[in-house]
C-alpha cells in the first residue's frame, strides 16, 4: 500500500508538474495573430493600364451620379428635355462644349462651399479647384492661340480632329459598346442634371484614367524597339556626357513626319557621335509599328532620351 | 455634359480634363497640343556590339591604280575591324558596286545589307607622280555625308594615307581621336633562348613596314617613344655598366644620355619631350633623376634608401607616377613633377611595377604580380577603380595607344617559346595578337604621326 501512496504522490506530483508546465509555456507561447487578409492579384502591366482605363461598357456602379453642379432637385420634366438633347451633343462633338462650361463656373461659385460641408472630400477639392481655374484659362487659351497662329500645325489638328467624330457612330452601330450607349442613355441624362452633391466621377471610367494614354506594354515595345537598334560604343568612358534627347514628331501611320530632332546640347565629338548613333536607331526604328491609332495623340510627338549611364557603371 | 459621357475618346477624355479644370473651350481644344510634347521615353540599354560599316575597294582614277585602290580599303577595314569597335561587312554581301564617288550611293541597297555607315573612296596617280586620295564617310540611315577629305601624298606611303583615313572615320564615329596613324618600338628577340639576339625594331601600328634600328650585339631594353618627336630613349647593355641612350628615327643619330657613374635606366620623355626623366643606380639603391635634353643639366626628384624606378609624366607634366620599393613590396607612387612628398595609390595584393600614365589622362596602366601570374591593368590616378585588363603566366610593360583607349604589352607564354605583342581595350575586352615578323617584347607606342 505504501508504494501505491507514493506512487500515487509521484504520479500527483508529475501531473501537477506537467500542467503547471503546459500552462505556464501556453501563457508564453508566442501570439501570432492572424494577420489581415489582403486579397492580391497578380495583374500584369498591360492589364494595369486596362484597368485604369475608362472603356466604353464601363460599369455605373458609382454610387454617385454625375454632378457638375449642386442645384435644388428639379422635376422629372427637365431630364426629359435633356434626353432629347443628348443624341444632338452626340452626333454633333465638337461644337457644343463651349456653351456649357462658360455657364458652369458661373453657378458653381455660390453653390460649392455646401457641398464641401457635406460630403466626402475626394469630390469637394475638384469643384474647389474649378473656381480659380476659369481666371487662368483665357490666358493659356489666348498664348495657345498665338502659337496656333504661328505654327502651321493647325493642319494637324485640323487632320486629326474630323476623323474622330465618325468614329463614335461607327462604334453605335456594329459594338456591344453600342448596346451599352443605348442602355446608358437614361444614365447620362441624369448626370447632366443637376444633384444635391457634386460629384465630377464619370461613370465611364476615372475622371483621371488612362483612357486613352499610351499603355505600359506599348511604351515597352518601343523601348524595346530602340533598345535594339541603338548601338553603343563599348568601353564608353564618362557615359554622362553622352545623353542624348531626340524629339521624334510621327504621323498617323507611324512612320517620321520630320526629321528628329536633337533637343539636348553638347558640342564634343563624343556627344555628335552620340547624338548621331541615336539619331541612326530612331530613323531605323520606322515604322513604329507597336503604337496604337487610338494613342495618336500620345506618341505624335515625343521626345526619346538616349541615356547610357546605367550600362556603364563603374 | 452629355458630349462627355457619349463617348470616351482620346479628345473627349482631355477636353473633360480641361473643362473639369474650369478651362474654356479654346483651352479645351489646344491643350492637347501642349501635353502633346511631354510623352518622354526613356532608353537606357542599347546594343554593345561592333558598328556594321561597308567599306568597298576603292575607285581607281587610272586603271594602274587598282592595286593600291584595293590595298587602301583593306588596311582601312583591318584597322577598324581590329578597334573592336567596327564590323566592317564582307565585300562579298555588297550589293551595289561604287564606281563614282562623287554622287550619293543608293543607300537603300547598304540598308539592305545592315551597314549603318558607308565609305566610298577613289585613288588617282596625278600627273606629277604624287597619289591623289579622296574618301567619303556616308551615314546610312540617314543618307548624310559625315565627313571627306582628300589627300596628295608619294605614292609609296599609301599605308599611311589609308591610316589617316582610318583615323577620320574611327574619330567622326567614335567621337574619340584615332590612333591608327602611329608606330610602335619594340624589342626584336631572335635567335636560340641560350643566345637571344635583340635588336630594337620600328613599326605601323598594325604591323606592317617593319624596320630595324641597331644590329642586335648589344643588348636593348625598355625602348621609349617621345610623345612629341620622333625621338625613342632606350636602356643598353654595352661593354660598361647599362646607360639610356636617345636616339632620332629620322636622322638615325644615337647618343647616351648624361655621363653618370653607376647605372641608369627606365628612362621615359617628358610630355613635351624635352627631358628625359630616369633611374640612377646609387649604391644598392635607385633614385629618380630628370635631365634636360638642351641644357644637359640634371635634378635629383627623389631621395630614399629604396628602388625608386619606372617614372612616367602625367599628359599635364604636373605629375609622376612611379615604382618604389619603400613600404616593403613594389608599389605605385605618385608625386610632383618637381619632386617633393609621393603619395601611395596601389593597395591591392601582390606588388605593381612599371607604371605609365594614359596620354589622356584619366589611368595609369601597371603590371601586376601576385599569386603567380603577371597581370596587366588599370588604375586611376587616385589609386581607385583598379581594372585587371589581361593576367597570365608572364605580361608586361603596358603602352598606351596615343588616344589612351587601347594598351599594347607582351605576353610570354613560357616554355620553349618567346614572347609576343598584343593590345587589348581598356575596357578589357578586345585582346589581339599584334603580327611580328619573330618573337617581341617591351612594345612602346608613339604619339601620332600627324
Amino acid at each position: 500500500m505504501k508504494v501505491d501512496k507514493t506512487l500515487i504522490a509521484s504520479v500527483a506530483l508529475h501531473v501537477l508538474v506537467i500542467g503547471w508546465g503546459l500552462v505556464s509555456f501556453s501563457a508564453r507561447s508566442l501570439e501570432a495573430p492572424p494577420p489581415e487578409s489582403m486579397p492580391v492579384d497578380i495583374i500584369s502591366a498591360d492589364q494595369l493600364s486596362k484597368v485604369t482605363a475608362g472603356s466604353k461598357t464601363g460599369e455605373k456602379d458609382k454610387p454617385k451620379p454625375l454632378v457638375e453642379k449642386v442645384a435644388e432637385a428639379k422635376p422629372v420634366d427637365d431630364t426629359a428635355g435633356k434626353i432629347t438633347e443628348k443624341p444632338e451633343v452626340k452626333t454633333e462633338a465638337a461644337p457644343e462644349p463651349p456653351p456649357k462650361p462658360v455657364e458652369k463656373p458661373v453657378e458653381k461659385k455660390p453653390d460649392p462651399p455646401k457641398p464641401v460641408a457635406k460630403h466626402e472630400p475626394k469630390d469637394e477639392p475638384k469643384p474647389v479647384e474649378k473656381k480659380p481655374d476659369p481666371p487662368k484659362v483665357d490666358p493659356i487659351a489666348e498664348a495657345l492661340k498665338k502659337e496656333e497662329a504661328k505654327k502651321p500645325k493647325p493642319k494637324h489638328q485640323a487632320k486629326a480632329a474630323p476623323p474622330k467624330p465618325p468614329e463614335p457612330k461607327r462604334e453605335r452601330v456594329f459594338d456591344e459598346s453600342k448596346i451599352a450607349a443605348l442602355l446608358d442613355k437614361r444614365d447620362p441624362t441624369r448626370h447632366a442634371a443637376t444633384g444635391e452633391t457634386l460629384n465630377s466621377t464619370s461613370s465611364l471610367g476615372a475622371p483621371r484614367g488612362t483612357a486613352a494614354t499610351l499603355s505600359q506594354s506599348e511604351l515597352d515595345a518601343l523601348r524595346a524597339r530602340l533598345t535594339k537598334l541603338w548601338n553603343v560604343q563599348a568601353g564608353t568612358e564618362h557615359p554622362e556626357e553622352l545623353i542624348v534627347d531626340i524629339r521624334i514628331r510621327l504621323t498617323p501611320d507611324k512612320r517620321l513626319a520630320a526629321p528628329p530632332e536633337i533637343v539636348s546640347r553638347g558640342s564634343s565629338p563624343r556627344y555628335r557621335a552620340a547624338a548621331d548613333a541615336a539619331m541612326r536607331a530612331v530613323l531605323q526604328a520606322q515604322p513604329y509599328d507597336m503604337l496604337r491609332p487610338a494613342t495618336y495623340d500620345q506618341w505624335k510627338d515625343m521626345i526619346v532620351t538616349f541615356d547610357p549611364r546605367q550600362m556603364f557603371n563603374g | 455634359m452629355p458630349l462627355m459621357s457619349s463617348f470616351p475618346s482620346a479628345i473627349s477624355l482631355t477636353r473633360r480634363r480641361a473643362l473639369i479644370g474650369g478651362a474654356g473651350v479654346a483651352a479645351g481644344l489646344l491643350l492637347p497640343s501642349l501635353a502633346r510634347a511631354q510623352t518622354r521615353l526613356q532608353v537606357t540599354e542599347g546594343n554593345v556590339a561592333p558598328l556594321p560599316i561597308a567599306i568597298p575597294n576603292f575607285v581607281p582614277g587610272t586603271p594602274s591604280d587598282g592595286e593600291v585602290s584595293n590595298g587602301v580599303a583593306q588596311v582601312i577595314t583591318n584597322n577598324l575591324k581590329r578597334s573592336g569597335l567596327f564590323a566592317p561587312i564582307d565585300q562579298a554581301a555588297f550589293i551595289e558596286k561604287i564606281t563614282n564617288i562623287d554622287s550619293a550611293p543608293q543607300f537603300a541597297n547598304w540598308k539592305s545589307i545592315n551597314a549603318q555607315a558607308l565609305v566610298t573612296g577613289r585613288m588617282t596617280r596625278q600627273g606629277d607622280g604624287r597619289l591623289k586620295a579622296e574618301f567619303r564617310l556616308w551615314d546610312v540611315a540617314s543618307g548624310q555625308q559625315l565627313t571627306g577629305q582628300q589627300y596628295f601624298t608619294s605614292p609609296e606611303y599609301w599605308r599611311r594615307i589609308a591610316h589617316i583615313i582610318s583615323d577620320q572615320i574611327y574619330e567622326r564615329l567614335t567621337g574619340e581621336k584615332g590612333y591608327f596613324d602611329s608606330r610602335v618600338v619594340f624589342v626584336d628577340e631572335s635567335g636560340p633562348a641560350q643566345r637571344r639576339v635583340k635588336r630594337l625594331a620600328l613599326m605601323d601600328q598594325d604591323g606592317a613596314n617593319v624596320r630595324y634600328l641597331t644590329r642586335g650585339s648589344d643588348l636593348v631594353l625598355t625602348p621609349r617613344f617621345s610623345p612629341s618627336t620622333q625621338e625613342i630613349t632606350y636602356m643598353e647593355f654595352g661593354q660598361g655598366d647599362p646607360r639610356v641612350y636617345l636616339f632620332n628615327i629620322e636622322t638615325g643619330q644615337r647618343e647616351i644620355v648624361g655621363n653618370f657613374p653607376g647605372m641608369s635606366f627606365s628612362p621615359r620623355f617628358s610630355p613635351d619631350g624635352q627631358r628625359i626623366i630616369m633611374s640612377l643606380q646609387q649604391g644598392g639603391n635607385s633614385n629618380l633623376f630628370v635631365m634636360d635634353l638642351r641644357s644637359k643639366s640634371t635634378t635629383r626628384l627623389t631621395d630614399t634608401p629604396a628602388i625608386d624606378t619606372s617614372p612616367s609624366y602625367s599628359p599635364d607634366a604636373a605629375r609622376i607616377c612611379f615604382e618604389s620599393d619603400r613600404g616593403g613590396k613594389p608599389q605605385i607612387y605618385i608625386m610632383p613633377a618637381g619632386g617633393g612628398a609621393a603619395q601611395r595609390i596601389s593597395f591591392g595584393e601582390g606588388s605593381y611595377s612599371t607604371p605609365v600614365w594614359s596620354p589622356r589622362g584619366d589611368y595609369i596602366a601597371f603590371t601586376k604580380q601576385g599569386g603567380g601570374q603577371f597581370a596587366i591593368g588599370i588604375m586611376k590616378p587616385d589609386g581607385s577603380g583598379e581594372r585587371i585588363l589581361t593576367s597570365g603566366f608572364h605580361n608586361e610593360g603596358p603602352t598606351f595607344a596615343p588616344n589612351g583607349r587601347v594598351v599594347m604589352f607582351f605576353r610570354d607564354p613560357g616554355g620553349g617559346g618567346g614572347p609576343s605583342l598584343f593590345t587589348v581595350d581598356i575596357s578589357g575586352r578586345n585582346e589581339l595578337k599584334v603580327p611580328t615578323p619573330g618573337y617581341a617584347s617591351d612594345p612602346a607606342w608613339s604619339p601620332l604621326l600627324s
